[in-house]
């Protein structure tokens, strides 16, 4: 049951773009969904966007002066290769005759990449101003002042600003593009990028990785609002049908899925709500690397949670249901979205070797079985299965299941069976709560009782020792001990009120 | 990025190779107690200090190269078998566990086995082992069997007992340097300082004439 008061109930209602559509919206976008959150912005985009640009061409300004006063000789050797030979590479590359198949994770193309595809071709057009940044905000001008403190000290700090500030606004003149070709084009930077910081820092990969960080960082920051849930793909879908999906599977217990927590202990639960907490705010964060933090810390709340439950360090047997569930219970907003955002755009290597990487494609394992589970996964029939998902039967009443084999009215009727026969057990359940409230007030008279007892029989033992009370306390005693005698009026076995001289002596 | 096993570039002497090793196999074969063992030297440890086990990392440096070797545990209940592939993608190396006195266990070794060499071909590294070899009066599958099937489809086998600590460490450094081999080669196949062409950095590689294999329970595909 405790697993029911888990789940996050919102309204339908509350969850309908603001404008009335019919789709899904979504608080990022103030209430809307992606569409009208589109048309809404677009005129305040524009704006941006000349805003924006004035701040870059401010800050380039600024950096290549300072660059130009301070390493002359720097400049005349530019430390990256020249991009004519990457377009070399690509090119030799693109002819091998070697296939890409099985992208578990990106759906495949439909379009043929383009040829002009370069994620360099916009060093061709010299003039920034002539192309479209496509957003801006606080954000974005911070994480752009951020890049370049973080480049000033590094030798090639220029150049690489320079290139992934000329990527970052190549890539809005791949409005169209496909979401798999932006990826491609993305990735091949980092990829290209990594591979000149590799030369240069002679193979200290910290060095590389911490570099390419801050570049991750700085170019979806910038993109983020372009390439996240973009319209070439049917991403919203896909957050939609896996939304309905996990909320049509609310009634999957720990138990059916063998998980190995005790929600009964507070740490254990504790741990579960945080893990929620994370995977919820997966959703928040813009840049691939602080998602996975989210999908991180989210699991190692659920490794806690095991740990405690079965006194034993987990294991991806015990991960992996733990994660399944609370999926189910967080439902996490637009998780496909995220799921093939980080996919595509982030830095490879962190998926694919780092601990980010495992607990992601562990979370890609767990929408992935929640889309395609059924009764055998659970360990049901595919009866029950069907009549828990159809809402006719719920696994809380095991013996609906049996009754309504029969026809779907008799199931309802027998649930309705079940409610008066548990309405009925409440009302008796309530029957015994009174009787032992009323116990109790007994009990607690004939204590009150027990106690005057003893009281009295203390004060008669008592000698009279005390000469010269003050008046005051006399009154006082005599007021307290007479109310004390007139509760008790009944009890004959009780001795004669005192009186306050004898008390006070 | 930081050399990815096959990937990264081979200017300088001292670079650094990230491999990615999953773990296969059924339950109860003894797959996180050989990592385990490997990379904290446990068995049944009853004083959990580890958080976790299912994640586990290990540095190395080999003839004087650095790998940083990431072991990745996977679920080995029936139901989840179909995530494999979501499991394995970019793997550089599987270690396919069975249990010596089980002779199911080692029949889901060669169903994997099929399943590894279909989706990544030759490219990655493959290590069967005979688990709990402490076991051997109870030994249901035969040394020469077992060895033979490793040897025919291109794998090493190997014999460990997670309880004595036996042969886990051979086996990780021969995986390593086979590791290493492999990468050395596709560096040398793609030329001086080439990078990783975009579809052997992030899909799978099949030669043209091969069926597309379509994986069961692929994460987030479209179809
Ligand atoms: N005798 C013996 N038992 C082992 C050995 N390795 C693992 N076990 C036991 O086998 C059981 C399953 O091990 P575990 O590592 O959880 O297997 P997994 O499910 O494949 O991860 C545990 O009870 C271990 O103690 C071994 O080398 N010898
Ligand atoms: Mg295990
Ligand atoms: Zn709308």
């Amino acid at each position: 049951m405790s697993s029911q008061r888990r789940g996050i109930h919102l309204d339908q209602s509350e969850l309908l773009c603001k404008k009335g559509c019919g789709f899904y919206g979504n608080t990022g976008w103030l209430g809307l969904c992606s569409k009208c959150w589109r048309e809404e912005n677009q005129r305040e985009k524009q704006k941006q966007i000349q805003e924006d640009w004035a701040l870059a061409e401010r800050l380039q300004k600024e950096e290549e002066e300072a660059y130009a006063s301070r390493n002359q000789k720097a400049q005349s050797q530019p430390s990256i290769t020249p991009f004519n030979k990457f377009e070399e590479r690509k090119t030799k590359e693109k002819s091998s005759k070697v296939n890409t198949v099985t992208k578990f994770f990106t759906p495949s193309s439909k379009t043929q990449p383009k040829k002009d595809a370069s994620p360099f071709d916009a060093q061709a057009s010299p003039s920034p101003s002539s192309s479209a940044s496509r957003h801006s905000s606080l954000d974005t001008d911070h994480a752009t002042r951020e890049f370049i403190d973080f480049l000033k000290p590094l030798k090639s700090g220029r150049e690489i600003f320079k290139q992934c500030r000329a990527f970052t606004e190549s890539m809005a003149y791949k409005r169209d593009m496909g979401a798999d070709e932006l990826s491609e084009c993305v990735q091949d930077f980092y990829q290209n990028l990594s591979d000149r910081l590799q030369t240069q820092f002679k193979g200290s990969s910290e060095h590389v990785e911490s570099v390419m960080d801050e570049v991750e960082k700085y170019m979806m920051t910038r993109l983020y609002k372009e390439v996240f849930c973009p319209e070439t793909t049917d991403d919203e879908n896909k957050d939609l049908a896996i939304q309905k999906r996990i909320r049509a599977l609310h009634w999957v217990t720990i138990e059916m899925l063998c998980v190995p927590v005790d929600e009964e202990i507070p740490e254990v639960s504790d741990s579960v709500v945080k893990a929620i907490t994370d995977v919820i705010e997966m959703d928040s964060k813009r840049v691939p690397k602080d998602k996975l933090g989210c999908i991180t810390r989210c699991s190692k709340h659920i490794f806690n949670a095991i740990k405690i439950s079965k006194k034993e360090a987990a294991s991806a047997d015990d991960f992996l249901p733990t994660l399944i569930y609370i999926v189910l219970k967080a439902n996490p907003p637009r998780l496909q979205s995220n799921i093939q955002y980080i996919t595509r755009f982030s830095n490879p290597s962190r998926l694919m070797t780092g601990e980010d990487g495992y607990y992601f494609t562990n979370l890609c394992c767990a929408v992935a079985f929640i889309e395609k589970l059924d009764g055998q996964s659970l360990n049901l029939s595919s009866e029950e299965f069907e009549l828990y998902m159809s809402g006719q039967a719920s696994p809380y009443w095991p013996q609906a299941a049996g009754a309504s084999s029969c026809s779907p009215g008799s199931a309802a009727l027998s649930q309705v069976h079940k409610r008066l026969d548990l309405l009925t057990g409440l009302g008796e359940r309530q029957e015994r709560v009174m009787e032992k409230a009323r116990q109790l007030e007994n009990d607690l008279i004939d204590w009150t009782d027990e106690v005057e007892q003893k009281v009295q029989s203390v004060l008669q033992t008592l000698p009279p020792e005390t000469q010269n009370p003050t008046t005051t306390t006399a009154t006082a005693t005599s007021a307290a001990s007479s109310a004390i005698d007139s509760d008790n009026v009944e009890n004959e076995l009780l001795p004669p009120p005192l009186q306050p001289q004898v008390f006070a002596g | 990025m930081a050399a990815g096993g096959a990937g990264g570039n081979s200017g300088s002497g001292n670079r650094t190779y990230s491999f990615k090793v999953v773990l296969l196999g059924e339950g109860c074969v003894g797959k996180t107690s050989l990592v385990l063992r490997y990379c904290e030297n446990k068995f049944n440890d009853k004083h959990i200090t580890t958080l976790q086990a299912s994640f586990l990392t290990k540095k190395l440096n080999i003839t004087g190269k650095r790998v940083n070797l990431a072991i990745w545990d996977t679920a080995g209940q029936e139901r989840f078998h179909a995530l494999g592939p979501i499991y394995y993608r970019d793997s550089n190396g599987a270690i396919l566990v069975y249990d010596i006195t089980d002779e199911d266990s080692f029949q889901k070794v060669k169903n994997w086995v099929k399943e590894l060499r279909k989706m990544l071909g030759n490219e990655i590294c493959l290590c069967i082992v005979g688990n709990k070899i402490d076991l051997d009066k109870d030994r249901h599958v035969s040394v020469e069997e077992a060895e033979s099937y490793a040897e025919s489809v291109g794998a090493k086998h190997y014999h460990t007992s997670a309880k004595l600590n036996k042969g886990i460490e051979e086996l990780f450094l021969d995986l390593c340097k086979r590791m290493m081999e492999t990468a050395q080669a596709e560096e040398r196949l793609k030329g001086n300082g080439a990078s990783q062409s975009a579809s052997s950095r992030r899909g799978v590689q099949i030669v043209d004439d091969e069926p597309q294999a379509t994986p069961a329970g692929g994460c987030c595909s479209s179809g």
